[in-house]
């Protein structure tokens, strides 16, 4: 990877962690706030309790999991832009 | 609560120091046989060396400070599921930082030789005034923090075992000084992956012990429906304004990406791949605590059922709970875990202090005289600030002057506000420029403070929201007034396809 790929790249990882920020700002909203006149119980809590708590707490960790599988991708961390003019 | 004091109590805590300390010791034996070549870089960051568990747990126990195990569990049982519901916006926080800065960080610290990230700031702006500005701004507010830590810590200690303030300030305090000091930051790494175990570990036992005394979870759940209705309310009654959300979103949210002690654990990982399982392990454990510890302060008021003012404040409620529920024995190993929260605050805070002054300072100015220190003297110079700075807060929080409580009000929004423009804007916007940086960084952080002090707000928000957005004006204003930073820096920041 050229330094200029690995700046895309990065950028790109970037741009997608603040999408799945508001994604996640999104579903927050939705499960509290959206959520708290259902009139339904789940273990003795209501079911906004539930869903705004450990919700929240899942759904954020299936983003991660989403952006690490299609965003996120390996790149060496030494300067590649010596070992790409070593190259030339 | 007992005023003889707990016996019990204090062992658990004497051996977690002590393996805190022996951490301390062994990494410096195994690091003192690498030590010639690269000493800043092997006691500041670690040798570019963690792996993503490692990585995960630093920078969770770094950002969880006692007051997430005191003070939040605290509310959380005056306010009920609003309040977990409101913490919950935490799960972001690791996420975040590591997915928009831990490689545009890694790979610049090690085109630069970087080890703080005030070099980063002063190689892209090229101003030594910015970078002090940076480095003062990170010693003031994170002593501050330090000295509310350590406070917290020695409170908690005298709360529920009995003993002396003092003595709980001279277990723990001493021992988080002399580790950080002796082993870096690796030994800071490693020290705070046990403590964010022992976290965890102490919420679990805590829920138990809540649940065993409040009847069981039917029987507290009950209580709690028919006795606090609101506290399944998502406002709970007015007590939690939905702008309190809002706020909470910003301040403990997505404005923490840009504190300097979460954005330096990018310079010290070892590849991506430790990266990226980090962020996922990150998002469990932080949403593990936040949830675990707030939950458990909900049920208490099942077990203390009294009214707030007879506990004499949030701040005692998870003290009150643990000596409610637990049997003695037990007792010492319940506040290993707040008190690791507070341990390990201090570590990273005390450690990204130390580098400010040593690298930042002394060696920047050292480099510009065409002087090169001897490892040998750059070792003792770094031990020494690290300790010095670790003894001056330890003493301030034997006596806390007023003053103190006051610049750990400013600290964590000011230094959100201080790094928050500067570092996004910075490494992701070519345009951005030295003055823009300089206007945001010293005019956001006075706007802050001066809103702070003077108690103004904005449609009733809490001031981050004035401070992060003057930070931006400034940014926009000082950007645009002057030219872009000069070719040669940008190219080496954002690179062309040409290369």
């Amino acid at each position: 990877m050229t330094d200029w790929e690995k700046y895309q790249q990065i950028r790109r990882e970037a741009a997608f962690t603040g999408l799945a920020l508001l994604v996640l700002i999104l579903f927050w909203c939705w499960a509290g706030f959206g959520l708290a006149g259902v009139d339904m119980e789940i273990g003795g809590l209501p079911l906004w309790a539930v869903t705004s708590s450990i919700g929240v707490w899942l759904f954020a960790i299936v983003l991660v999991k989403i952006l690490l599988k299609f965003v996120f991708r390996d790149m060496p961390l030494e300067d590649g832009g010596k070992e790409g003019s070593d190259h030339e | 609560m007992s005023n003889g004091g707990n016996p019990a109590a204090l062992l658990p805590l004497l051996i977690f120091m002590a393996v805190m300390i022996g951490i301390g010791f062994y990494v410096r034996q195994v690091q003192a046989r690498g030590f010639g070549r690269n000493f800043v870089q092997q006691y500041f960051i670690g040798n570019h060396d963690l792996g993503g568990f490692v990585l995960a747990m630093t920078t969770v126990a770094t950002y969880s400070s006692v007051s997430s195990f005191v003070g939040g569990p605290g509310m959380a049982w005056q306010i009920g599921f609003g309040w977990i519901y409101m913490a919950v916006v935490q799960v972001t926080a690791i996420f975040l930082v590591l997915g928009i800065f831990g490689k545009r960080v890694a790979l610049l610290s090690r085109k630069f030789d970087a080890v703080t990230v005030v070099d980063i700031i002063r190689e892209r702006f090229q101003s030594d005034g910015l970078a002090s500005l940076a480095a003062f701004i990170i010693v003031l507010f994170f002593c501050a923090t330090m000295t509310a830590q350590f406070v917290g810590g020695a409170k908690l200690f005298a709360a529920v075992t009995g003993y002396s303030y003092e003595m709980g300030l001279l277990l723990f305090g001493l021992a988080v000084v002399v580790y950080t000091t002796v082993g870096g930051f690796r030994a800071v790494a490693l020290t705070d992956t046990c403590c964010a175990l022992i976290m965890m570990l102490g919420i679990v036992l805590l829920l138990y012990y809540v649940l065993a005394a409040g009847g069981g979870y039917e029987n507290l759940m009950a209580n709690l429906h028919s006795n606090h209705p609101e506290m399944f309310e998502p406002l709970s009654n007015g007590h939690m304004p939905v702008g309190l959300y809002l706020t909470q979103w910003i301040l403990v949210g997505i404005c923490t990406i840009a504190l300097p002690q979460s954005v330096v654990r990018g310079i010290s990982y070892k590849d991506t791949a430790s990266l990226h399982k980090a962020m996922l392990i990150g998002t469990v454990v932080v949403g593990f605590m936040n949830i675990g510890i707030n939950f458990t302060g909900i049920l208490a008021h099942g077990v203390l059922t009294g009214d707030l003012a007879s506990y004499g404040g949030v701040d005692n409620i998870i003290p009150r709970t643990i000596v409610t529920v637990m049997p003695p024995t037990l007792v010492g190993l319940a506040i290993i875990g707040p008190l690791a929260a507070s341990i390990s605050t201090i570590s990273g805070l005390l450690i990204v202090a130390s580098s400010a002054i040593i690298k930042d300072v002394y060696l920047h100015h050292q480099h510009k005289q065409g002087k090169e220190p001897g490892t040998k003297q750059l070792r003792l110079l770094s031990m020494l600030a690290t300790a010095v700075i670790g003894v001056v807060v330890f003493v301030i929080a034997l006596t806390p002057p007023s003053l103190i409580w006051i610049i750990n009000m400013f600290a964590f929004g000011g230094l959100e506000t201080a790094f928050f423009w500067m570092l996004l804007l910075g490494l992701f916007w070519r345009r951005a420029n030295k003055l823009g940086a300089l206007l945001s960084m010293s005019g956001g952080t006075v706007v802050y403070c001066l809103t702070q002090g003077m108690g103004f707000k904005v449609m009733g928000l809490h001031q981050i929201t004035i401070g992060i957005t003057a930070s931006l004006l400034f940014f926009l204003i000082g950007t645009y007034l002057d030219k872009p930073q000069d070719e040669q820096v940008l190219a080496e920041f954002f690179p062309r396809r040409e290369d």
